[in-house]
């Protein structure tokens, strides 16, 4: 990835262009700042100079007034206090900025990601999205804290510094020059290599920290059979991997810093010849050839930060790159220019009139129609890849359908805003999110405005209350994602009391199919019939004993709706249904058996 | 600072550290020759100079660098590769006292806290061992060097006036380093704070979509990114603050130099070069000074973590084997006897009273709820967990008597998450095994019984298809049949247990691997089988049912069903899973 963007090709400069998008806001303040590097830059310059004319001027005449050299010594202070000053300012102020644009890229980018529609989701990577919102954003704003700062403030000190001593004593100054070739020289020649080792070491690192932490969680495994030398002779190879890697990374460290170090003081020697001989030849003050010794040492720093930044700069570009392409993509759903808006009180009537969808092409739904009147308890069953999850896809409208329409009390979903629509049918999807958050933020999807008694109702509704009460801080209590805190009975009936708050006049759900135990699948059943009260209710059954009491059964076979009816008229065709509840029964009474 | 971890090392490399203080020394009190080379070439000139002799000073200023840089590279070289041995050495200490703690240490410990030591607490002590050695051998050198050369070669009042300004700069160092520090960690945590807050964001997009949540989650993100900046621009304003004070003690000094320096030169009590030497001496001494404060907060930030490591590596294992162990009785029943378990530190018991025997070649299944205590159960047997004394025998004695690798060279485990290492299929069934023992046809028998054979030729790579972390690249019943392989590769246990081992396979599967049980138990090998799925059990000799750590039935599976209770509730709720028909 490195090699195809080492040079700004015209992608590259598009990208430049939507980075400064971002920054022009702060076009007046970067100008402000430019001022400030060059006052600062110029009291750096100038505190050689005060020596140079103390000693030339006073030292080197035989006045004995000590006067002028208490001026020199109060400019010499004046001159680093109003340095110090504006380099304060300035550096504070272009990371105010910087660090004020990284936020609103990141914050644009999230707001874009979360507009995108799901089959970007179901394409992209989201641990790619992720590092392009946190670690992509962090190397952009290195790009204005860094690369810029060096650039101006490295760039004007190579700039003043070489003026002075051009102005000094000209001839002098251009040989002086001449040090400005081994120094680039030698930190560009040292960079790849430090590169290179600084990333071996970090990739051996991970792998080795990478075993540890495997080895720590399946410890008990490694000791139940006993395989302890084993595992620590392959440790104790990772780890030296990682020593010598290191060992190695330090000793270039060391070897590109000490021949920095060598540079400069070879330049030091080189300046006092040519300086001394200029001094005997050609009447050069002795303060120039002072002023030349400190000038002479004041190239490496800045040559070496802005070498050190080119490399920011690559990597800035390379992850702005990403950045603006995510934010390039459109959603492939827009919501209508002019949408409907439901009225709250309708009732909830959802109809599919001959629906068709095609995924890449691929045919998954066949002419659906299909109609569910208000506060209906519907049911669809099918084996894996019928296409029941599409049809709930459809009807939460993460995809258009191809053919046909999707009607939620006469209105085509595709006239509302998503938003609405999504306030209108609510989805309880098979695997319950959880948040880092409490148990009551989880029922509320952090929605400030919920009340905590709401909260409560709503668990105490499905259900959930009485395993939240017996958690050790009740709605207090901390959830994490992946922790196993709770159980998927649990995790069930925390969804439901979510949907209760949210409620919305369709419910959909995608019913688990993890096995729960007894006690749990009765309560989520209640729970279940509870959150169905007075609305629209589609479920998709795995468990088929969940939805005989279905006003109307919906089999699915191949995309097709190929039987439809209550439990007792399918039971009776003696169907895909029949089949399906005859498989089930004989698959449980052979187990136990 | 915990010398036990640090003398011996430093006594075993004694020769090297001594050439690397002899080479930081040497290239020290070189260096301080420059600004005093300056000083004499900058007079020579007032009582008339040659071009030989600047070509000289010219040389010998070359010559000088060369030597300060080639020793100073050496001894730093030299100090920052001990450290590196160091760390490594510390590592493995770790890693191999890690190995000897049971169960109970690593469940009352996380993962990430653990790792925390190797990660943080390791590289801060070589920060100590290389920075912080390295940098008190220049700053003490070259302070030493420094002074000398401006007390004898240029002057002692103008030296002491000087130096006032500049010996505040270690106590800015101290006191703004730390906070420097803790504020950068604050930013990070900052920032990981909203790479998480983003990814469950992202891993939920689909209800934030359908719940019309984007605005709420919109808002969150945005006080994750607000948050930043606070502590971003906190922490630069404590840099620039810093970045400003030293130089500000330093011009301060400069200044002093310039003008009490300058006067002397005019009263001739100083020589114009010494002047200007002097100058430069100032600049060197900036350096070690900000080294001293630096040192301070390095050495305060790795004992802290020294000391952590250091009672890491005194935390003994709470099991410990018999000086003079028993041998292991081949073929002997199981007996547990009055066994009753409290975990350490808590209140209820996970174990009342339970009296069991499991004959050798039988099979024993062991039913019950999520936390009735059957997996204490199998860590009992493992060992993992001491029972209390006089509860557990294999045979006649006492399993507190055998010496826990004997005791589970007789026993095979199949866990019940299927913890599977990050390495080939192959590797992780032969586990058990040394490398030599394990040849492909023991692992493809293994596999075959464990009815993963088929699954594992279908892929691209067969036995060399890595895993991935914790088996991320098998489906959850293949990890769990990759571990039941693991567990029948160890073909001379005695004793096998399924802790909850086939939840994830289907019926077939399960059918066929409970055929292999049933191979297994005619080659009269003992099995304990834990499982909330009945039907893997419907061969067990023996069934007990554990409620809340107790025995509440046991008998064979048909005497079971035959009365009401957990069991037959249980069977009930089981065979109910599909709808009843006709």
């Amino acid at each position: 990835m490195a090699n195809q963007t080492n040079r700004p090709g015209p992608d590259q400069r598009k990208t430049m262009r939507d980075l400064f998008v971002y920054a022009r806001p702060y076009k007046r303040l970067f100008v402000g700042i430019i001022g400030l590097v060059i006052i600062y830059n110029l009291t750096q310059v100038s505190q050689p100079y005060l020596v140079k004319v103390a000693i030339d001027r006073y030292l080197l005449v035989h006045h004995p007034v000590l006067r002028p050299l208490v001026e020199i010594g109060v400019a010499y202070l004046g001159i680093t206090l109003i340095g110090l000053g504006a380099n304060l300012v300035q550096t504070r102020l272009i990371a105010s900025a910087g660090q004020q644009i990284v936020r609103q890229i990141r914050v644009d980018l999230f707001k874009h990601i979360e507009s995108l529609s799901m089959q970007y989701f179901e394409r992209h990577d989201s641990g790619r999205l992720l590092t392009n919102v946190s670690s992509d954003t962090t190397r952009i704003s290195q790009f204005f804290t860094q690369f810029l700062l060096s650039v101006i403030r490295d760039g004007l000190t190579i700039v003043l510094v070489l003026g002075a001593m051009l102005a000094l004593n000209w001839k002098l100054g251009l040989l002086s020059a001449l040090v400005i070739p081994p120094i680039v020289l030698i930190s560009v020649g040292f960079r790849p290599r430090l590169r290179k080792s600084y990333n071996a070491t970090r990739s051996r690192l991970s792998r080795m920290i990478g075993f540890v932490a495997e080895n720590l969680t399946g410890m008990r495994i490694t000791q139940v059979f006993h395989q302890e030398q084993k595992q620590f002779d392959a440790f104790s190879e990772l780890n030296h991997g990682y020593q010598n890697a290191s060992v190695t990374e330090y000793r270039w460290d060391v070897l590109f810093n000490r021949s920095f170090d060598l540079l400069g003081n070879l330049a030091v020697a080189f300046v006092a010849w040519l300086g001394g001989l200029a001094v005997l030849h050609h009447g050069l003050q002795i303060g120039v050839l002072y002023a030349f010794i400190s000038y002479i040492q004041q190239f490496f720093a800045p040559i070496n930060s802005l070498t050190q930044n080119w490399n920011t700069l690559q990597s800035s570009m390379i992850s702005a790159e990403r950045v603006s392409n995510v934010l390039g993509t459109r959603p492939s759903l827009e919501d209508p220019v002019n949408p409907v808006i439901p009225d709250p009180g309708d009732p909830g009537g959802v109809e599919f009139d001959h629906v068709s969808f095609a995924y890449d092409q691929n045919p998954v739904l066949q002419d659906i129609s299909l109609s569910i009147r208000p506060g209906e308890f519907v049911g669809i069953v099918g084996e894996t890849g019928a296409g029941k999850s599409t049809l709930i896809s459809l009807l939460s409208r993460f995809y258009d359908v191809s053919q046909g329409s999707i009607t939620i009390d006469g209105i085509d979903i595709r006239e509302l805003r998503q938003a609405d629509l999504h306030r209108l049918v609510a989805v309880v999807q098979q695997e319950v999110n959880l948040y880092s958050g409490t148990v009551a933020d989880n029922i509320r999807l952090f929605r400030s405005e919920v009340s905590m008694d709401q909260i409560v109702t709503a668990a105490r509704t499905t259900g959930a209350d009485s395993f939240i009460q017996q958690l050790p801080h009740a709605y207090n209590t901390w959830l994490t994602p992946r922790g196993s805190n709770l159980s998927t009975g649990q995790r069930q009936l925390l969804a439901f009391a979510r949907t209760v708050i949210l409620d919305p006049r369709v419910l959909v759900l995608d019913e688990a199919t993890a096995n729960l135990d007894a006690v749990s699948e009765i309560a989520v059943q209640k729970g279940l019939m509870e959150v169905a009260k007075h609305r629209t209710t589609i479920v998709i059954a795995h468990r088929l004993s969940t939805i005989r009491a279905a006003n109307c059964i919906y089999v699915m076979d191949q995309g097709r709706i190929v039987e439809q009816g209550d439990h007792a008229t399918l039971m009776a065709l003696g169907g895909t249904y029949f089949n399906l509840v005859k498989k089930s029964a004989i698959d449980v009474a052979q187990q136990l058996a | 600072m915990n010398q036990g971890l640090i003398l011996p090392f430093l006594k075993k490399h004694s020769p090297a550290y001594g050439i690397a203080v002899i080479s930081v020394g040497m290239a020290k009190a070189i260096q301080v020759q420059i600004p005093n080379i300056i000083g004499n070439f900058i007079n020579t000139f007032r009582t008339g100079i040659t071009v030989p002799e600047i070509e000289t000073y010219a040389l010998e200023l070359a010559a000088v660098s060369l030597g300060y840089v080639v020793l100073f590279g050496l001894g730093q070289y030299t100090v920052g590769k001990y450290a590196r041995i160091f760390e490594g050495d510390l590592r493995r200490r770790l890693f191999s006292h890690w190995e000897t703690l049971e169960t109970h240490y690593f469940e009352q410990h996380t993962v990430g806290d653990l790792l925390s030591h190797v990660l943080n607490d390791v590289p801060a002590v070589r920060q100590a061992m290389a920075g912080g050695v390295s940098q008190i051998l220049q700053a003490v050198f070259l302070l030493i060097a420094t002074l000398f050369m401006t007390i004898t070669k240029v002057n002692l009042e103008l030296t002491l006036i000087s130096l006032v300004p500049l010996v505040l700069i270690p106590i800015v160092v101290v006191r703004l380093g730390p906070k420097i520090k803790q504020q950068s960690r604050l930013v990070q945590e900052s920032l990981s704070q909203m790479s998480d807050m983003a990814e469950e964001s992202l891993q939920s997009i689909r209800l934030i979509k359908s719940t019309a949540n984007e605005a709420v989650e919109m808002n969150r993100f945005s006080a994750k990114t607000d948050l930043i900046y606070e502590r971003s621009m906190r922490q630069v304003r404590l840099n620039t603050m810093f970045q400003a004070l030293i130089p500000l003690l330093t011009g301060i000094s400069f200044a002093i130099a310039l003008v009490f320096g300058g006067y002397l030169t005019l009263h001739r009590t100083i020589t114009l070069g010494a002047f200007v030497a002097f100058t430069v001496y100032l600049s060197m001494l900036v350096r070690p000074l900000m080294q001293f404060g630096n040192v301070i907060n390095i050495f305060q930030n790795s004992s802290a973590s020294l000391a952590r490591i250091h009672t890491l590596l005194q935390a003994a294992p709470s099991i410990s084997d018999p000086e003079d162990p028993a041998p292991v009785p081949e073929h002997a029943a199981i007996r547990i006897r009055n066994l009753s378990f409290t975990y350490p530190r808590a209140t209820t018991a996970v174990l009342h009273n339970i009296t069991l025997t499991i004959e050798p070649g039988t099979t024993l299944g062991v039913v019950g709820r999520t936390g009735s205590g059957k997996s204490t159960l199998c860590g009992i047997l493992l060992r993992e967990i001491d029972p209390p004394p006089g509860t557990v025998f294999i045979g006649d004695t006492d399993i507190r008597d055998l010496h826990r690798q004997e005791l589970r060279e007789h026993i095979s485990y199949v866990p019940q998450d299927g913890f599977l290492f990050s390495t080939t299929i192959g590797n992780n069934i032969a586990f058990p095994l040394d490398p030599e023992q394990a040849g492909l046809d023991t692992i493809t028998s293994a596999a075959s019984q464990a009815q993963i054979l088929g699954a594992i030729r279908t892929m691209p790579q067969e036995f060399s298809t890595v895993v991935g972390e914790r088996g991320i690249n098998l489906s959850g019943g293949q990890r769990q049949r990759v571990a039941i392989a693991r567990a029948l590769i160890k073909s001379h246990a005695n004793v096998l247990i399924f802790d909850d081992s086939l939840s994830a396979v289907d019926t077939l599967t399960e059918n066929a691997i409970l055929e292999t049980l049933g191979e297994l138990r005619r080659q009269g090998r003992t099995m304990i089988l834990v499982s909330h799925r009945l039907s893997s059990l419907r061969h067990a000799d023996r069934i007990v049912v554990l409620d809340q750590g107790r025995v509440v039935e046991y008998g064979t599976p048909s005497e079971l069903l035959g009365k009401p209770g957990l069991y037959a509730n249980l069977y009930a709720i089981q065979s109910e899973g599909g709808p009843s028909i006709g």
